[in-house]
């Protein structure tokens, strides 16, 4: 053996040997980790623990000594390491570290030849296998559900799926139970050995029971009574079977007393349901020896539990493993039971109860540290809408809401309120939830779904409706648009709250589905921009602009602006003359641009969310999920006006009847009293009682004072609500709503269309950007960028026609049954089913990477199993994020929702380096 | 010498009789306080709790042991009030060692609405005697040196709230004390004793089948954890409730260092370092029904990859063990408790995350029920008529995660 | 990540690509039809056993998958 080089313990250098153990090394120098204790030299015990490179609770034995490694000597005498508060912050691309997701045949854990055989027998058998074995430094942490088996390896966590698991982890040797066991100079029969293979100098070694091999030693024969010395041992006392002591002194004493199987990871597999194979060989198989019960001594060595402990407890009326673990501490300690467990199953069995099984198994076999378990996790992802960077490239503050990042305020929100108010504004709501209906029983759908009557919508029309559950509670609210086709059956666009359309999807999904009713249903948030244009002079800014026809109150229909082709919706939320654009996705930027190009005389400025809530609440809009609660039915808000009972049968209406007539609690309503306001969520009272609450409040400059919304307790059990209330010591009075503009004569204004003028005819030869995007055949490798796609929802006879007719032309994915994407223009014609919803769409990103490039990234960003044959699509989660792929034989297409797609490109670049 | 030996509680078990005023079903905090009250306070012990496993093996067990009252209603807010109230004075009632600490509850926001929700609580918890403050990033940086304000870069620290009573304890300590009270009153604790049916004349429960036979009984309280459906189902009551797993895990032990408990509403997990020096960490509970103990890997990866986000020191802490409790959830995210309509039989449930720290409260509140029949106004709201009457309890404030 | 839901259209799939979604279990002694709605709305059986539910696969095609799942061990069958 060969010096090798050295590494520091408590900032002295100790010098180690080629494959020296940290541990082994350590006691080369004299240094006993912890100060005491039997070593096992197999990862059991607590006995060598220190902290190494600032982690605590390091098996030395189990780490190969290094250069430059610092070991602290932060357990001497069972005490605890101090915690390092001052660890530098996680950077915005931190992610846990690496981690590789395999599928195997079968997974071996463990060490020794019994694996081994296994594992070479699998292999013969022509299955796959993965060999984790600890002697290459891969530790199992802990089997789940699935099953998955998760390790830690010197690469990086691994994440296995295997058919079978064969548990090879071979069996402890049980620790010594007796006065002085926390000497150092104790060890395992098996340490013994493995330290004079090492080469580590033990001195005068005295045997209990079977000696180690390969080393000089006295074998005593009789049972441990206590070891003897100052600090190390200096004799061991032992019992013959006469009953006499005798004392034997010795430098070392080696240990034989039995084996307890390493049967962590077995219970734990076993105790998963379902039919997981699970195989457990050679030691870790067979039974525990039960040593005898100890007279004295520390049984615990972790929690630093004696034998008179145990009694103290037993003897107060804690007789069950699991009381007298919770009540001692007992096996809660960092070898979680691995020293004590057969002494208490022997304790317990002495003094009267029955044989104990051990405690569950519980994840963490083996300890790893926080960093190392986060691998491969990610936060969960908050999409972009397409004009982001245009948001923040104008300095607005972010804000994550409605699970969207939306600009909160630019610089003023005052001054962004004042130019809805008396000029125009412009405002980035593409986080509007947005779907697409048609189907035979389209309008069947919607009259069951929502309170509100739908047949009696005119085509080109819009209505305002809430969406309730089966408990008659508001789930969401939004628009119901017809179509302006008259001919066939209608077709319906509705929007929803930011936020709210994954919820409204899969609940119309759920109700379509177990209606057995004939519906086509596109979401189409992801894919669809939505500018609102609002402020007396917004009609003007969209003249300006190009536009031709605007629709008017309650209307929409189909107009350019500045190019690009939009569905503009006459609303208003803001309370002023309001259009909301909604635009391809892909054009999102440069209509922003060229409307506040366009308005830049005339005060046009963006207005975010804070500017928004408050100018919303001057007209008395509500915001579901800030002034609803969720047990908030249309009585409570006052919006049975939303609500036509007489109408048929519809989600939620057995029960807005059955609440309807028991006696009103408490109503949202609105109040107004003089600035300043009172913060959202101030308590409101009623003759010092307690009333309620504020949910939204502001001052208003348009009114001089303070306006809010808030919950207000009816009085004395009747319908009666109080007409002044006191909100932080000051008096409120309840009002109607809205506060602003009663008569709604500002959003409602007639506008007359002017003639065009020449530069609004310019500007209306704007582009569409959205049309010229890459198709997915064309896009390079490696970066992701928007592409121009055809979207289809149809019958699934229509849908795989059309995959027929596309195939081997353009590429083809086959989404659902009823809805696919095609590489190609694809028009309405070529669609068998008369109610299909037939799109070009630009809500998707792409990337190309060379099949090598895709196989690393996948494993190190999904568990699933890719199809193998080419070419292919899958779908599901990359990098916690949904993501379509295209399998062809040399290249592999990634398609991510743009609004992820700044996500995905900074994870892949992370599962990459 | 491990100083969190328990060396005082001493539990005296007996042979079930036949007979008793007051059966428990479930031998875990809520059912054990309910006993220590009755016993305590009304003078009733003749009554028996019976356990099908060991006491406090269920949620009382596996909880994370955390004690506050910053809820999000008045009626909840008062309610874990007195129930915080009743924990401070316990130590001394007692005279046990519970490891009670008070640490403070240090909940963050990350974004302009989330400051508005903690601004909220705030506001509600001082009008109804719960101390919380709505605090700056900086005053949360003093309170929590080691948090990163910049949250990795990705979720910044916008405000918060301080509730400085909330508290821990432990939580096998607080079942043995009211065990051991109600125990030396007379009042029978069976361990091993599982309920399989309820004996019923006419409307009225009377008493409970068991494994050890039968019991009769004046009145029967279920203040079982987890599988209170099937104890509802012998009554023949439908109830609302659905059994769900959350989870939690520790590290090893360190030094005493770490003062606050730490909770986010938006990374949806909370910390706390346990009078034993674990740092523990636990998040919300899983969607889908499950009365499963087995845990699972991307909670624990997603807790840990959370938490090291706001206290990055976490990120060199080994994790010693992950556990799973399942847990009872209302519509409301709001307790049910008190009478059923069906006569002689009580019920406490829909204790979902929060069950540790309604404990003393709920059992002083059920004991008066139980010794009166009338229903004390701090728990009327709860009633499981709620739903019924359009009463639900809307409490934003609980629907979080401890 | 690895107990699976088997999806028509994407294969057997971690289930957490899916959101959860109940299917209310009326029992049939309840007969009144405002009564049905109630219990519907508000009470659970949640047994403990084989169970019928919705999986949404929101990370996937977005479509409902109906499958069955023992709440003791969270084994899916099919």
């Amino acid at each position: 053996m060969s010096p090798g080089n050295g590494f520091r313990v408590d900032g002295a250098e100790v010098v180690f040997l080629n494959r020296d153990s940290l541990l082994d090394a350590m006691l080369r120098a004299g240094l006993h980790p912890t100060g005491g204790g039997c070593l096992c030299c197999a990862g059991d015990c607590p006995h060598c623990l220190a902290t190494v490179d600032g982690v605590g609770y390091v098996r030395t034995c189990q780490v190969r000594a290094a250069s430059e490694m610092s070991v602290s000597r932060d357990h001497q005498g069972g005490s605890y390491p101090p915690l390092s508060l001052d660890t530098p912050p996680l950077t915005p691309d931190s992610t846990g570290g690496p981690v590789r997701y395999l599928h195997c045949d079968v997974v071996v854990i463990g060490q020794g030849e019994t694996g081994r055989a296994a594992a070479a027998e699998a292999e013969a058998q022509g299955k796959s296998v993965l060999a984790l074995d600890v002697t290459e430094e891969a530790e199992v942490i802990g089997i789940y559900p699935g099953p998955l088996v998760v390790a830690r390896s010197p690469a990086g966590m691994l994440h296995v799926e295997p058919g079978e698991i064969v548990v090879a982890t071979g069996a402890a040797e049980i620790q010594p139970v007796a006065p002085g066991s926390d000497l150092s100079g104790i060890f395992t029969r098996r340490a013994a050995a493995r330290l004079a293979a090492a080469g580590v100098e033990l001195g005068r070694v005295v045997a209990i029971g079977e000696p180690p091999t390969g080393l000089q030693c006295e074998v005593v024969e009789g049972t441990l009574v206590r070891f003897e010395g100052e600090g190390s041992v200096s004799a061991v006392v032992v019992a013959t079977a006469g009953g006499a002591q005798r004392s034997y002194s010795c430098a070392a004493v080696s240990v034989a007393l039995g084996f307890q199987p390493r049967d962590v990871l077995a219970r734990m597999a076993n105790g998963i349901g379902g039919s997981l194979r699970v195989r457990v060989i050679g030691e870790a198989a067979k039974p525990a020896d039960v040593p005898a019960c100890p007279q004295e001594g520390i049984v615990c060595p972790c929690s630093q539990v004696s034998v008179a402990h145990l009694d103290a407890v037993w003897d107060r009326g804690f007789r069950e493993m699991e009381l007298v673990k919770r009540a001692t501490l007992a096996g809660t300690g960092t070898c979680q039971g691995g020293v004590c467990i057969p002494y208490l199953r022997s304790f317990l069995a002495d003094r009267g109860a029955e044989l104990q099984s051990p405690f569950t198994a519980r994840p963490l076999a083996k300890q790893r540290t926080l960093g190392e378990i986060a691998a491969g996790a990610y936060y969960h992802a908050t999409p972009r809408t397409a004009l982001d960077a245009e948001h923040r490239r104008l300095g607005a503050q972010m804000e994550r809401s409605g699970g969207w990042f939306r600009p909160w305020r630019y610089a003023d929100p005052a001054e962004e309120c004042h130019a809805v108010r008396e000029a125009v504004s412009i405002c980035d709501v593409s986080t509007l939830g947005k779907m697409r209906v048609s189907g035979p029983d389209a309008l069947e759908l919607l009259e069951r779904l929502y309170p509100t009557p739908v047949s009696t919508l005119k085509p080109g029309r819009s209505r305002y409706a809430l969406l309730l559950d089966e408990k008659g509670y508001v789930l969401d609210d939004g628009l119901i648009c017809r179509d302006e086709r008259a001919d066939g059956p209608p077709r319906y666009r509705l929007t929803f709250t930011s936020g709210g359309s994954t919820l409204a999807e899969l609940w119309m999904r759920d109700w379509a589905e177990s209606w057995g009713l004939d519906v086509r249903l596109m979401n189409q948030t992801m894919s669809l921009g939505a500018i609102n244009v609002t402020g007396p002079m917004a009609a003007e800014l969209l003249f300006r602009a190009g536009t031709q026809t605007l629709p008017s109150f309650g209307g929409h229909g189909v107009s350019r602006v500045a190019g690009v082709s939009c569905r503009i919706f006459r609303l208003s939320f803001t309370g002023e003359l309001s259009y909301e654009l909604h635009h391809a996705a892909g054009d999102s930027v440069a209509l922003w641009r060229r409307l506040l190009e366009l308005g830049d005389d005339l005060g046009c400025r963006p207005h975010g969310l804070d500017a928004l809530l408050r100018l919303r609440l001057e007209k008395g809009h509500i915001l579901v999920g800030q002034d609803t609660d969720f047990d908030s039915t249309p009585r409570r808000i006052a919006h049975e006006w939303a609500v036509k009972l007489d109408k048929g049968d519809f989600v939620g209406r057995l029960s807005v009847l059955r609440t309807n007539r028991i006696p009103l609690d408490r109503q949202l309503v609105g109040l107004e009293m003089e600035s300043p306001a009172p913060i959202e969520g101030a308590v409101i009272w009623h003759e010092g009682e307690f009333a309620g609450y504020v949910t939204s409040s502001t001052d208003s400059p348009a009114l001089g004072r303070a306006v809010m919304l808030g919950w207000v307790a009816t009085v004395d059990g009747d319908a009666t609500l109080p007409a002044e209330v006191t909100i932080a010591d000051r008096p409120a009075r309840r009002v109607a709503t809205p506060f602003y503009d009663r008569e709604g004569q500002r959003a409602r204004v007639v506008v007359e269309t002017p003639a065009p003028t020449a530069s609004a005819v310019a500007a209306g030869r704007g582009r569409s950007n959205a049309t010229s995007l890459p198709r997915l055949e064309e896009v390079g490798d490696g970066s992701f960028c928007r592409v121009s796609l055809s979207r289809v929802v149809a019958t699934q006879a229509a849908i795989s026609e059309l995959a027929e007719v596309f195939a081997g032309e353009a590429v083809c994915l086959r989404v659902a049954a009823d809805e696919i994407l095609v590489d190609a223009p694809v028009s309405a014609e070529q669609v068998s089913d008369p109610h299909a919803l037939v799109e070009r769409e630009s809500g998707f990103a792409a990337a190309r990477f060379a099949v090598e490039t895709a196989a690393d990234l996948l494993r190190a960003t999904c568990e699933w199993c890719l199809p193998e044959s080419r070419p292919a699509f899958a779908q599901g989660s990359v990098a916690d994020l949904p993501v379509k792929l295209w399998l062809e034989e040399s290249h592999v297409f990634f398609l991510v929702p743009e609004p992820f797609a700044l996500e995905l490109e900074q994870r892949l670049g992370e599962a990459r380096s | 010498m491990n100083p969190y030996m328990e060396r005082k509680v001493e539990l005296r078990w007996c042979e079930p009789k036949q007979s008793y005023d007051v059966v428990i079903i479930g031998g875990g905090g809520h059912g054990l306080a309910t006993a220590y009250y009755l016993a305590t306070r009304h003078g009733i012990t003749n009554v028996a709790v019976l356990e099908r496993s060991y006491v406090g093996s269920g949620n009382s067990g596996r909880n994370t042991t955390v004690i506050r009252a910053n809820y999000g209603i008045p009626e909840a807010v008062r309610f874990y009030q007195r129930s915080l109230d009743l924990y401070q004075r316990l130590e001394d009632e007692t005279d046990r060692d519970l490891m009670h600490m008070s640490k403070g509850v240090l909940w963050l926001a990350h974004s302009e609405m989330g400051v508005r929700q903690e601004r909220a609580r705030a506001e509600i918890n001082q009008a109804f005697g719960a101390k919380t403050d709505f605090v700056t990033p900086e005053e949360v940086k003093k309170l929590c040196p080691p948090i990163d304000l910049s949250g990795g870069g990705v979720w910044p620290v916008m405000g918060g709230t301080y509730h400085s009573e909330g508290a821990t304890a432990r939580h096998d300590r607080v079942v043995w004390a009211f065990a051991e009270g109600a125990m030396r009153e007379g009042a029978h604790v069976h361990q091993r004793v599982e309920v399989t049916g309820l004996t019923r004349v006419g409307d009225r429960v009377t008493g409970v089948e068991t494994n050890a036979g039968p019991i009769s009984a004046g009145v029967v309280l279920s203040a079982v954890g987890g599988h209170v459906t099937r104890i509802a189902d012998m009554a023949g009551l439908r109830i609302p409730i659905r059994t769900h797993q959350l989870q939690a895990f520790v590290t090893n032990h360190y030094q005493l260092q770490f003062d606050p408990i730490v909770s986010s509403s938006d990374l949806l997990f909370y910390v706390s370092q346990t009078a034993r020096g674990e740092m523990l960490m636990g998040a919300e509970i899983d969607r889908q029904p499950s009365y499963s103990y087995q845990s699972g890997h991307p909670f624990l990866r997603a807790t840990a990859f959370r938490a090291m986000t706001l206290l990055p020191f976490l990120r060199d802490l080994r994790v010693l063990r992950q556990w799973t409790g399942v847990c009872d959830m209302s519509p409301d995210y709001s307790p049910v408790l008190g009478k059923t309509g069906v006569e002689g039989f009580y019920i406490s449930t829909g204790w979902g995350t929060w069950g540790f720290k309604a404990i003393p409260a709920s059992g002083e509140q059920l004991a008066q029920l139980i010794a009166t029949g009338e229903t004390p106004p701090l728990i009327a709201p709860f009633a499981l008529d709620r739903f019924r009457r359009d009463r639900t309890l809307a409490d934003r404030g609980s629907a979080g995660t401890h | 990540m690895s107990i699976k839901i088997p999806c028509p259209n994407c294969g057997e799939r971690p289930l957490e690509e899916f959101l959860f979604g109940e299917v209310p279990v009326v029992p049939e002694s309840i007969t009144d039809p405002e009564e049905r709605d109630f219990d519907r709305a508000f009470m659970r059986s949640n047994p403990e056993g084989p169970v019928v539910e919705r999986w949404f696969h929101v990370y996937g095609c977005r479509r409902w998958v109906t499958v069955q799942r023992d709440t003791r061990d969270e084994t899916i069958l099919g």
